[in-house]
């Protein structure tokens, strides 16, 4: 039992690093734009494809696609945020979020027109390894993913305290109006929130190719889990995401382990649903708490 | 392996194949009467698959099969009760919706045809059987797996190929019967399934079944198709300490699950897929050379001891540059099954011809299983699926003992603790 338990930390931990990178780039955008991008997950799927592709056509290591794939996808934030939200800014609250629905239909079925719903793998030669500790598996590509998704989250958040945009980013999404009136570009800002936002997430598509598989809708495996690590860790609040994604995936772990039945699905989204009711700023606060 | 979701394997083949296909099909079908007039009349039967979708991929696998068959069929003289009357194909498009699965069986009766085949899903075989059993017109299942598609007192619906329950039950009592000719027992099972209505039927059997042929269900570890680790499970899994883990999952989830348990050592005697849709698919295979050595699989599969299978995969072989499937093989044996009542109704009337369906008894065919016969429900009463093992990267027939192509290696030493 003790061991069962230690394994359970481990992997939570482990799948924790990765739900929290995705999360980050969704609470980024939901701070400084104020919408709930529901596309997340299918960027995500684009990602991890770019990735792929990168690995069967060039051979390149899907941890060294990252330095293609971030200021790809970064510069494909910024294109979507320009050309499909930044022109909606004014509509209602609920058309917004349909179009990011949209937006994710949209990528997904071009994704299945484009490569089919075929599953696609990619063998690197360290996919498979793993090690012990006191009998405790530790696989090094979710090892790494994890790893990375801390090292990424933290450097970024390193961006947001110490540079102008970062300054300009926490300006525009603590007081959008204040913002304005100081000269930040904030259109600008914007696009260069939901820019990062994208790179996070592809980043975070290229750490779990390793060890994943690719498919249409892979996002969907991770996006769900993203909201839930948003809600919890305070929607804006960026490194309350990556706090919140260990959270998670020990909840899920943790439950996987030792509730009968697919009952992890439900500490997961009874977690959601409770700290929704009794703290809608999340655990760590909202946008002021960082 | 049919199921109600989109299956991980599938791949759409192209607008433009499809329209080839069916341009094809047409083609037959105007030039047929033509003949017809002259000499024989033309039996049509109708297909309704999905292929286009996310079925699409194994679709045009069982259609192909479809193909091979009826030009084997028509080259031969065609149905000899008949005056050689000729099969004419006509196609339907169900792309793996409920509506279009509906619409297209009623076109296809409109225009005429004898019986039905398809339509792989059984979601839209729900709804299609309706249209079939209020048309009178025989409804021949392909690929279709849940139990209660037949439930309900139909008359007009036929389904060779096993159910959930058969694939179950029966690939567990030959594992068990083989594991207990090898000197290992087997005693305690632990099972992992996806949460939707494909694995937790399969959980069900597997659960119920345990009682009846003397095992302990250890474990029963239901799970979300789209986790992306399964680690903790399995480490539950290992906990319990089974003799076996049966796995019955779609192809992304079964692949992680199957990695995972080798690097944790799970300690069983066999991983064994339950109708899996990845450890007897050959892409996964030749994927995953390593890992898939020695997996079972319980599954639809041909009878590699007959003479007849081995001369269908070489035609298959020829005309399409690939190995036949499982898909393909069902495909191929339901329009046999069809020739045969057709031979023995001698009419293309609807009523006559479900008769004779009902009444089969066909002992030459290409499946791992006796003759084929169906009960009052219309379920082929000696439908059996195949135990496999992947040796040498490779499916080969493990099981039932007199379909037997090669020795089981069992235990499985690599997935000692």
């Amino acid at each position: 039992m003790t061991w069962l338990f230690f394994q359970a930390v481990v992997s939570g931990l482990l799948l924790g690093g990765v739900y929290g990178l995705v999360a980050s780039g969704l609470s980024l955008i939901f701070g400084v734009l104020r919408i709930i991008n529901f596309a997340h997950g299918a960027i995500m799927m684009l990602g991890m494809y770019a990735s792929y592709w990168l690995f069967v056509l060039v051979g390149l290591d899907p941890y060294l696609s990252i330095l293609v794939t971030g200021p790809l996808f970064f510069a494909l934030g910024m294109l979507i945020q320009r050309i499909v939200i930044e022109p909606n800014r004014d509509a209602a609250e609920h058309n917004q979020l349909l179009l990011t629905l949209g937006v994710a239909l949209f990528f997904e079925n071009l994704a299945l027109v484009l490569w089919q719903g075929d599953f696609r793998t990619v063998r690197v030669w360290y996919s498979g390894a793993s090690f012990l500790v006191a009998d405790v598996l530790v696989e090094v590509p979710r090892l790494v993913a994890a790893g990375g998704a801390v090292l990424i989250a933290l450097a970024l958040w390193g961006f947001l305290r110490l540079t102008d945009a970062g300054k300009a980013i926490r300006a525009l999404s603590e007081e959008p109006e204040g913002a304005s009136l100081v000269g930040i570009d904030v259109a600008r800002i914007r696009g260069v929130a939901f820019g990062i936002g994208s790179a996070c997430v592809a980043v975070a598509g290229a750490l779990v190719t390793p060890f994943f598989y690719v498919a249409p809708d892979v996002g969907e495996s991770f996006n769900i889990m993203a909201f839930v690590v948003v809600v919890l860790g305070g929607m804006g609040n960026f490194l309350g995401a990556l706090v919140g994604g260990f959270i998670v995936g020990l909840a899920e772990s943790l439950g996987a382990a030792f509730l009968p039945g697919s009952l992890k699905q439900l500490v997961v989204f009874g977690l959601f649903v409770i700290v929704l009711l009794l703290r809608p700023e999340g655990l760590f606060g909202g946008r002021g708490g960082r | 392996m049919s199921s109600d979701q989109r299956d991980p394997v599938a791949t759409p083949i192209g607008r433009r194949r499809f329209l080839t296909t069916m341009g094809a099909a047409s083609a037959v079908a105007l030039a047929a009467p033509a003949r017809g007039r002259a000499q024989a009349r033309e039996v049509k039967v109708g297909y309704i698959l999905p292929v286009t979708g996310p079925l699409a991929f194994e679709a045009q696998l069982a259609l192909n099969g479809l193909l091979l068959a009826v030009d084997e069929i028509n080259g031969a003289g065609g149905i000899k009760s008949l005056g050689g009357a000729k099969i004419t194909l006509l196609p339907g498009d169900t792309q793996n919706k409920v509506e279009l699965g509906n619409s297209e069986a009623a076109r296809l009766i409109d225009q005429g045809v004898t019986a039905l085949i398809g339509p792989f899903s059984s979601l839209v075989a729900f709804s299609v059987r309706q249209v079939t059993e209020k048309n009178k017109t025989p409804f021949l299942l392909l690929a279709t797996v849940a139990d209660n598609v037949l439930e309900g007192g139909l008359h007009y619906c036929f389904r060779m190929q096993p159910n959930a329950r058969a694939m179950a039950t029966l690939t567990v009592g030959n594992m068990i019967e083989m594991a207990k000719s090898a000197g290992t027992p087997i005693k305690r099972v632990a099972i992992m399934h996806e949460d939707g209505n494909f694995g937790t039927t399969m959980g069900n059997h597997v659960e119920a079944f345990a009682g009846k042929m003397g095992y302990e269900l250890v474990q029963r570890v239901p799970y979300n198709l789209r986790s992306p680790d399964f680690t903790a499970e399995l480490s539950k899994v290992k906990a319990a300490r089974p003799d076996l883990l049966l796995i019955s999952g779609y192809y992304g989830d079964s692949k992680i699950i199957a990695e995972t348990a080798a690097k944790l050592r799970i300690g069983v005697h066999a991983l064994v897929g339950l109708a899996n849709a990845a450890y007897s698919n050959p892409k996964f295979i030749a994927e995953n050379r390593e890992l898939t050595d020695q997996l079972f699989d319980g599954n639809y599969w041909h009878n590699p001891q007959s003479p007849r299978a081995r001369a269908v995969f070489e035609a298959y072989q020829k005309r399409y540059s690939a190995t036949m499937s499982n898909h393909g093989v069902q495909g191929y044996q339901v329009v046999f099954v069809l020739k045969d009542a057709l031979e023995r109704a001698a009419s293309t009337d609807r009523e006559k011809v479900r008769e004779a369906i009902a009444k089969t008894n066909l002992a030459d065919h290409i499946l791992t299983q006796d003759a084929i016969r169906f009960d009052d429900a219309g379920e082929n009463v000696n439908a059996t699926p195949a135990l496999l093992q992947v040796q040498s990267g490779k499916p080969v027939v493990v099981g039932p003992a007199r379909f037997v192509e090669a020795k089981p290696v069992f235990p499985v030493p690599k997935w000692k603790g």
